[in-house]
């Protein structure tokens, strides 16, 4: 086994032998929540109950194989075993365990996880969730550039507190920008390495970002801007306002598959009930963010959020 | 449990139409263009491919993509809630899900479209290409030789970049010849041929006849109704009142629902361009039916 490095993410102190980039690295632990090494994963899981393309669910069990790149198995949200195909890099296969790996296994943990970037406004956190290729990640750089600490890149993991405010996780340091949008947003001077060597999408350095956990504000749905949604910010209704939060879930199959249903209907009716919930419509271009980052900021002050301009 | 069907096409040949009038089947009044079921009903969305394999498809390249595809199609039609909004495109029991994807096998060997086990069959419509080629110019924002040129490409595709994520998955359109070809020659699953034309001299039998493959009755007054409400021209016009989700994003401007005509071609392009796509596609435009032209010049 290698050497153990030490990461937090959605509130969880994580060991592993592998290097996790995007993650925030934090001092030796004593016990951690989670272990990530690298063992023998089977490649079917004895006992499954449910199985997927290339997913197999068992008691406790989560075994998942992307063919050339990583296999790992996830027990019960408190280990992370992976196996890197042969001939594969490890620096490439972080992603994965960053991603899907460390999303299955807070879906064990029965975390309420959804598919959102997020920024800090004042004391608060805003979200921005939507499907892949919304501009969830262009968005949240958009607003650190604007002086706002990155709080989630890609999901935010959400405490739900008995009578109190919900709050949200930090998923790490990092960005994750695809070219066009470190060339569209004039961050390239930012840019680290590649996410993955075949891939031009590169982890960005945001101006600042912050590791510890806040009340959430907002939570805005991005949708893009073709008929019949303008452009703009959209009120939608409570029972729409919860579907939003529902179909937001980082893999809303987990939620089904792995019985979960219940847990998020109670979530996103909290959440419905206790902050704003609103559809924002945009062109998937970047010469209209400096006008969005002007209305959602004309937003936060209308919701006293940001202090007024004199 | 649903059977699903692709409904096959090389762009600009009349998928969306074919789509239109599915959707006014089952509607008493014309259907907004703006509310046909975006998904699972079309292959290349990434949401319904995220959403199955659990993976990010913007982390993996078009080639990974690829290898994942059929399992993810396989299992599209084994789970019954992909969506949990439950829209889908379709009819009674059968889901028609488009596509612009050749039939084509992956690395592994495996069809891309999962083969047997994904889909009960496939509708290829098919138009004549001397057709295509204006429309198509005009969705992509291309002239018209270069997209003569797109479509005798074995190499060409929709979202194939690699320095953004494209909206969509990427999708191997081949070249128009090989595209039909790759339809019709494969052996996994039946496959009905729609011809646009026919589409446009009696869309009701055609719907009819379509749907009767997939094992869908329905009657000829409903198809008429259903004709009557997805005409070319109220599709036209829905589009220039209130846009098109579906368009193109924009470049040329160009609408979607352009002119829509069978035979327009000959307004539309030079006989020398005319002459070169009908010698790079001579063969499939026989098997088609498609004859060639009379008075064209030699392809320069």
């Amino acid at each position: 086994m290698g050497r153990m490095r030490s990461y937090r993410v959605s509130g969880l102190r994580v060991a592993s032998d592998l290097v996790l980039p995007s993650l925030i690295p934090i001092g030796p632990l004593g016990a951690a929540d989670v272990v990530v090494r690298e063992s023998e994963v089977p490649e079917m899981l004895d006992g499954a109950t449910r199985v997927g393309p290339r997913w197999q669910i068992g008691e406790g069990r989560f075994v998942i194989d992307l063919p050339g790149i990583i296999r790992m198995m996830m027990i019960d949200g408190r280990e992370l075993l992976y196996r890197v195909a042969d001939g594969a890099d490890r620096r490439e296969a972080a992603i994965f365990v960053t991603g899907t790996g460390f999303g299955i296994l807070l879906h064990q943990r029965r975390t309420i996880l959804l598919h959102a970037s997020a920024v800090r406004v004042g004391d608060r956190a805003v979200l921005f969730c939507g499907p892949s290729g919304a501009g969830k990640s262009t968005i949240a750089a958009s607003l650190c550039e604007a002086g706002h600490d990155l709080v989630a890149d890609d999901f935010c993991a959400i405490d739900l507190p008995d009578m109190a405010v919900p709050m949200v996780h930090p998923d790490g340091r990092h960005l994750k920008l695809w070219e066009d949008a470190t060339e569209g947003l004039s961050l390239v001077y930012r840019k680290g390495g590649a996410v993955r060597d075949a891939i031009r999408k590169f982890y960005v350095e945001p101006r600042t970002a912050t590791g510890r956990a806040l009340p959430i504000a907002a939570i805005y749905a991005l949708r893009e801007a073709r008929p019949p949604w303008t452009p703009g910010i959209h009120v939608p209704n409570m029972v729409d306002a919860a579907l939003i939060v529902r179909r937001n879930a980082y893999r809303p199959l987990l939620v089904r598959q792995m019985r979960q249903a219940p847990l998020y209907f109670e979530a996103a009716a909290r959440l419905a009930g206790s902050i704003g919930v609103y559809s924002v419509a945009r062109k998937l271009d970047f010469a209209g963010l400096p006008a969005l980052i002007a209305a959602l900021e004309a937003h936060w002050r209308s919701l006293g959020m940001l202090e007024r301009a004199a | 449990m649903k059977r699903r069907f692709w409904l096959a096409s090389y762009p600009k040949s009349g998928n969306t139409w074919f789509r239109m009038l599915v959707a006014n089947l089952q509607s008493e009044h014309p259907v907004d263009i703006n509310r046909l079921p975006p998904m699972p009903g079309i292959a290349s969305l990434r949401e319904p491919f995220d959403t199955l394999t659990l993976i990010a498809s913007g982390l993996l390249t078009h080639e990974e993509c690829d290898l994942l595809r059929p399992a993810a199609y396989r299992a599209m039609a084994r789970f019954e809630e992909i969506d949990p909004v439950g829209l889908e495109d379709g009819i009674a029991d059968v889901v028609l899900a488009k596509t612009h994807d050749a039939w084509t096998l992956t690395a592994g060997g495996e069809p891309l479209l999962g083969g047997a086990a994904a889909a009960a069959g496939a509708i290829l419509i098919v138009r004549d290409p001397r057709d295509i080629v204006a429309s198509l110019a005009s969705h992509n924002g291309e002239s018209l030789g270069r997209t003569i040129d797109f479509m005798g490409d074995r190499r060409a595709s929709f979202c194939g970049r690699n320095d953004r994520q494209d909206p969509q998955l990427r999708q191997q359109l081949l070249g128009w010849s090989d595209f039909n070809a790759s339809w019709l020659d494969q052996r996994d699953i039946p496959v009905h041929l729609v011809r646009y034309e026919e589409m446009q001299a009696d869309a009701a039998g055609t719907l009819a006849r379509a749907l009767a493959f997939a094992g869908v009755a329905i009657s000829m007054e409903t198809a008429a109704r259903a004709a009557r409400f997805a005409r070319f021209d109220s599709l036209k016009a829905q589009e220039l009142k209130g846009g098109f989700a579906e368009a193109p994003r924009p470049h040329a401007g160009g609408n979607f629902f352009r002119s829509g005509i069978a035979g327009g071609w000959r307004d539309e392009l030079a006989p020398g361009q005319a002459a070169c796509l009908e010698a790079g596609h001579a063969a499939m435009m026989a098997r088609l039916g498609y004859e060639p032209g009379e008075k064209t010049r030699k392809c320069a």
